[in-house]
């Protein structure tokens, strides 16, 4: 059909139409009716009465003419929206620094907060990955009322009296530790797997895929050994195939039988690749060193964890009379599981999230300072349109598109940088909660983002779009007003002030941040790791019945290793510093002196070292001595123990030739004391330090042992040359992981620094977005008063006062916003405090040198635009209104 | 369509036949096709009205205030181009229509 162009009849007009169109058909009608010979009245009365319903009739005409003019309207919007799409891009593409800086503060925003609330989502929110996660918890210990601050493990003791007398936990297991060598299939591997009860599986809810899982009667001592493989495991070395259900594997030198194989969806809450029934149901008391088991357990339907937790100190407490020295002042402390296992980053994610959705918040607010600046430079663009004839709402609504489209692009490039930034900020979670939980940019997140950038275009693209629309018409047509109103000024002001304001909070996190990670590179950690190499050696009971063929063997294992080469220094350490798990404190009884009643023993960090060993890390001696040969197998025990443990055991006193037990027993073997090494941060800088006791590994044999390797030179060379020597020494023993020192000192640091990268990253870009605001209204304020300035100039005023005259607005907004963010950072610099090490929330250094360092930036920002009007000409100045 | 109890399209088809010779007020076409149908069709004469209208809505027909015979201001509605194709269309397919039905309904035996 021809598009024809037609004037559309109003409503009203069609009403009046219908209505004498009606007349006039009336009257036909009884004229005709008279000429058949009726009377008027009579003859008006039948023509009404032939018409039918009139009213029906006109409403019905109504109706025909208001659904073409809404389906017209419709099509006419469409038309409209279009233009204002294409007029919006056009007005972008004709300002591209505007378009820049607003896209990138809206990429930068939504994009690092699609990232974060993505991570945040994935790791906090979403449950673990096991049936009614929210009914798991993790059962610890509390010592706290005897001294110890962590959650401790259980005691097989508290464990069945937990078991059976908790009716809040429908279901609880044990589990420990585990770490056999997998020999007979290929390479020896050592694994990392756990024994746990019987009840284990059915406690998390998740069976395995294939076979079957434990039952009560695998779970003794004299059962037939069998494990469960996980499926990354069965795939890895068994081939994915089902066919290894009921074969006997080599572990350790024992033989297992497969019975199980579990899903690929499974997730144990410590990367394990196997696990084993405890088989050893330790139903005898069990003195103070035997705190053993971890367990998990299942609240039963309806049980809150405070009943769990009254129910299960109860149950500790009826152990009392039995075994007074393990369980009195002894509680319970239940963690949801969700809490134990992604509790530790929670505080810096929730954090972060608080950084991002600053810079997003200063990214709106630059956008909208930017679009006031730019729609009161538009003023008399929009006189003139509004003198043309286009209504107040069409001019609203055309600067709304603007905003709109702009945030809609800007949300595009957001959501894309958010994609990348989800896995740069996934970096930030421990491998360990990864595991479990994996990372994914959010749906809900890039949802969320999408809706914020709309309600920020609409809401910063109304503000501008109200004040630019109310144009005083004949004010603006005759000439720029100088002040396009203190209203619209004020606005401007305000949202430079709250930029900078927000920028100053973000900058003075990523300074204590920074400071934490200084403090962390400059702690005395005790000892120097420097090139070490490091690997883990095994010695099976199965396999090495007697520990003093495994001595033997170790000390010839060295003995090699040393005379290679390429290898430059060899010892061992079984627990050396920052290795993660196999800990295990003992009680350390100073001159064997019992404790006098409710004072807990301290418990002291045993380490079996070679003699060289304390060298080779770098720990120094303060006193005594170092190991030498006359602390061998059969003399009396020595030991080297740490300041800490000096400090703590003889209080002011010289500790060297004094001597400890580990308990009350007369004949507890005594370690004496030949030497004191400086404080050792066993667990990274930002732990507490450990005593710690280190003994000779001729007087304190291990099967289980950390080789420390110094290369002499390539350390490539030297892991070969550790392979070939282990491999020869015995081909069934397996090799660890053999990592470096300093990538394991880079772990315990990895955290804070990626933390400290990221806000600094978010700090830095809030700055910049916020010192743009400033230029761009400084820029525009230059530009308004053109003319007075011109005038100023014209009558004498000097154009250095000029500039003094603009500096001075910038610099009282910078000190009012620079103010305001330090007030808002001394409120909201707490939430860091978990995330910071050697540094006060409010610490002076961070709050005097940055705001300073932002107002000098500001104040900088101001003074470009303002020599601007120094350089002003008056006679151009005032000959161009 | 209120006030008719024309079959579907009968009415519209109506108006635009009485069109055919030339424009025509709203009271002419009815009494066109008043006589043309024995009044019969029509029960109401005001349901004329929303069905003009409707095919002015769809431009088949144009419409103008002039003066009637009778000296009257009235508004006369024309055929326009694509009322008079519709008009074609409508007549052929109508008559189709007319003729089965008409064979069907007299028909004698199954």
């Amino acid at each position: 059909m021809k598009r024809t162009f037609r004037f559309e009849p109003r409503l009203q007009d069609v009403e009046e139409d219908v209505r004498r169109e009606i007349e006039a058909h009336l009257a036909e009608r009884s004229r005709e009716f008279e000429a058949q010979g009726m009377a008027p009245e009579a003859a008006r009365q039948a023509a009404i009465a032939a018409f039918g319903d009139r009213g029906a009739i006109e409403a019905e005409v109504r109706a025909v003419h208001r659904q073409t003019v809404t389906a017209r309207r419709r099509t006419l919007r469409w038309d409209e929206l279009r233009q204002d799409v294409l007029t919006a891009v056009r007005g972008l593409v004709r300002s591209p620094l505007y378009t820049a800086v607003a896209l990138l503060a809206l990429a930068v925003g939504i994009g690092a907060n699609t990232a974060t609330f993505s991570v945040l989502r994935s790791v906090v929110m979403r449950p673990l990955p096991y049936p009614d996660s929210g009914e798991l918890v993790q059962v610890w210990t509390d010592h706290r009322a005897r001294g110890r601050a962590e959650p401790e493990w259980l005691s097989p003791p508290q464990y069945f009296a937990i078991r059976d007398q908790v009716p809040a936990f429908s279901a609880i297991a044990g589990y420990q530790g585990w770490g056999p060598s997998l020999t007979g299939e290929g390479d020896p591997e050592a694994l990392a797997g756990a024994a746990v009860n019987a009840d284990f599986l059915t406690v998390l809810q998740v069976p395995p895929a294939l076979g079957r899982g434990f039952s009560a009667a695998d779970d003794d001592a004299n059962a037939a050994p069998v494990v469960i493989l996980t499926d990354g495991l069965w795939r890895r070395r068994f081939g994915g195939d089902p066919g290894v259900l009921g074969r006997t594997i080599q572990l350790s030198g024992q033989g297992w039988q497969v019975i199980g194989v579990m899903p690929a969806s499974f997730r144990p809450p410590e990367p394990w690749q196997i696990l084993r029934p405890i088989r050893r149901p330790v139903t005898s008391r069990c003195n103070h060193g035997c705190i053993v088991l971890r367990a998990i357990a299942r609240l039963a339907p309806g049980a809150t964890i405070e009943q769990a937790s009254q129910q299960t100190a109860a149950a500790i407490a009826r152990l009392i009379p039995e075994s007074p020295e393990d369980n009195s002042r002894v509680g319970s402390w239940l963690v949801p599981l969700q809490d134990q296992l992604v509790g530790p980053v929670r505080p810096a994610l929730l954090a972060l999230a608080g950084a991002v959705a600053f810079v997003l918040l200063i990214a709106c607010v630059n956008l909208a300072s930017l679009t006031t600046v730019r729609a009161a430079a538009r003023t008399r663009e929009f006189g003139v349109r509004a003198a043309l004839g286009a209504g107040r709402g069409r001019i609203v609504r055309q600067l709304l598109t603007e905003t709109v489209v702009l945030a809609l692009m800007g949300g595009g490039l957001g959501i894309a940088a958010g994609v990348v930034g989800t896995r740069v900020l996934a970096a930030l979670i421990p491998t360990q909660i990864l595991e479990v939980q994996a990372i994914g940019v959010d749906a809900v997140a890039v949802m969320t983002m999408v809706g914020v950038t709309l309600l920020a275009g609409l809401l910063f693209g109304l503000l501008p779009a109200l004040q630019g629309a109310q144009p005083n018409l004949m004010g603006v047509l005759r000439t720029a007003n100088p002040d396009d109103g203190r209203r619209a000024g004020m606005v401007r002001r305000g949202l430079v002030v709250a930029e900078l304001a927000l920028a100053l909070v973000l900058l003075v996190g990523a300074g204590l941040l920074l400071r934490t990670l200084v403090n962390l590179q400059r702690t005395d950690l005790g000892f120097q790791p420097g090139q070490l190499i490091i690997t883990n050696v095994a010695y099976p009971s199965a396999r090495f019945p007697e520990i003093a063929t495994v001595s033997s063997n170790l000390e010839q294992v060295l003995e090699q290793l040393r005379r290679h080469p390429a290898i430059a220094a060899a010892e061992v350490d079984d627990v050396p510093p920052l290795a993660p798990g196999g800990d295990q404190d003992v009680t350390a009884l100073p001159d064997g002196r019992i404790p006098p009643p409710g004072v807990e023993p301290g418990g002291i960090w045993y380490r079996s070292v070679s003699p060289g060993t304390p060298r080779l890390l770098g720990m120094r001696l303060v006193a005594g001595r170092e190991f030498g040969p006359e602390d061998r197998a059969g003399a009396g025990l020595s030991v080297i123990i740490t300041e800490e443990a000096a400090r703590r055991l003889w209080p002011g006193e010289d500790p060297i030739g004094r001597f400890f037990t580990s308990g009350p027993d007369p004949d507890s073997q005594r370690a004496t004391v030949i030497g004191v090494v400086a404080d050792v941060r066993h667990d990274g800088p930002r732990e507490p330090l450990k005593m710690q006791a280190f003994f000779s590994v001729a007087q304190m044999p291990t099967r289980g042992t950390s080789l420390l390797i110094l290369p002499s030179g390539d350390p490539a060379a030297a892991i070969s040359a550790i392979r070939e020597i282990i491999r020869d020494n015995d081909p069934q023993m397996p090799l660890g992981a053999i990592s470096s020192f300093s990538e394991r000192l880079q772990a315990v640091t990895a955290l804070p620094r990626q933390f400290a990268l990221i806000v600094g990253a978010f700090a830095t870009s809030a700055v910049v977005l916020a010192l743009i605001g400033v230029y761009g209204m400084m820029a525009y304020a230059v530009g308004q008063r053109r003319r007075e300035i011109g005038v100023r100039l014209a009558l004498g005023a000097a154009p250095a006062a000029m500039l003094r005259w603009i500096v001075a607005e910038g610099m009282w907004l910078t000190a009012v916003g620079v103010g305001l963010g330090v007030l808002v950072a001394a409120a909201t610099t707490r939430v860091l405090s978990a995330s910071l090490h050697g540094v006060d929330p409010l610490d002076r250094t961070t709050f005097v040198v940055l705001p300073l360092v932002l107002g000098l930036a500001a104040l900088l920002a101001c003074w470009i635009p303002a020599r601007r009007a120094r350089n002003i000409d008056p006679v151009e100045a005032l000959r161009a209104e | 369509m209120a006030g008719s109890d024309l079959f579907t399209g009968s009415l519209d088809l109506l108006i635009l036949k009485a069109l055919q010779w030339g424009p025509l007020h709203g009271y002419a076409i009815g009494r066109w096709i008043r006589q043309w149908t024995d009044a019969v069709l029509i029960v109401q004469e005001g349901a004329l009205y929303p069905a003009l209208h409707r095919l002015e809505k769809r431009e088949l027909l144009s419409e103008e205030w002039g003066i009637s015979d009778t000296n009257r201001e009235v508004k006369f509605y024309t055929l326009t181009r694509s009322g008079r194709l519709q008009l074609r269309r409508e007549s052929a397919r109508f008559g189709d229509y007319a003729r089965v039905m008409t064979a069907a309904l007299a028909a004698a035996r199954p």
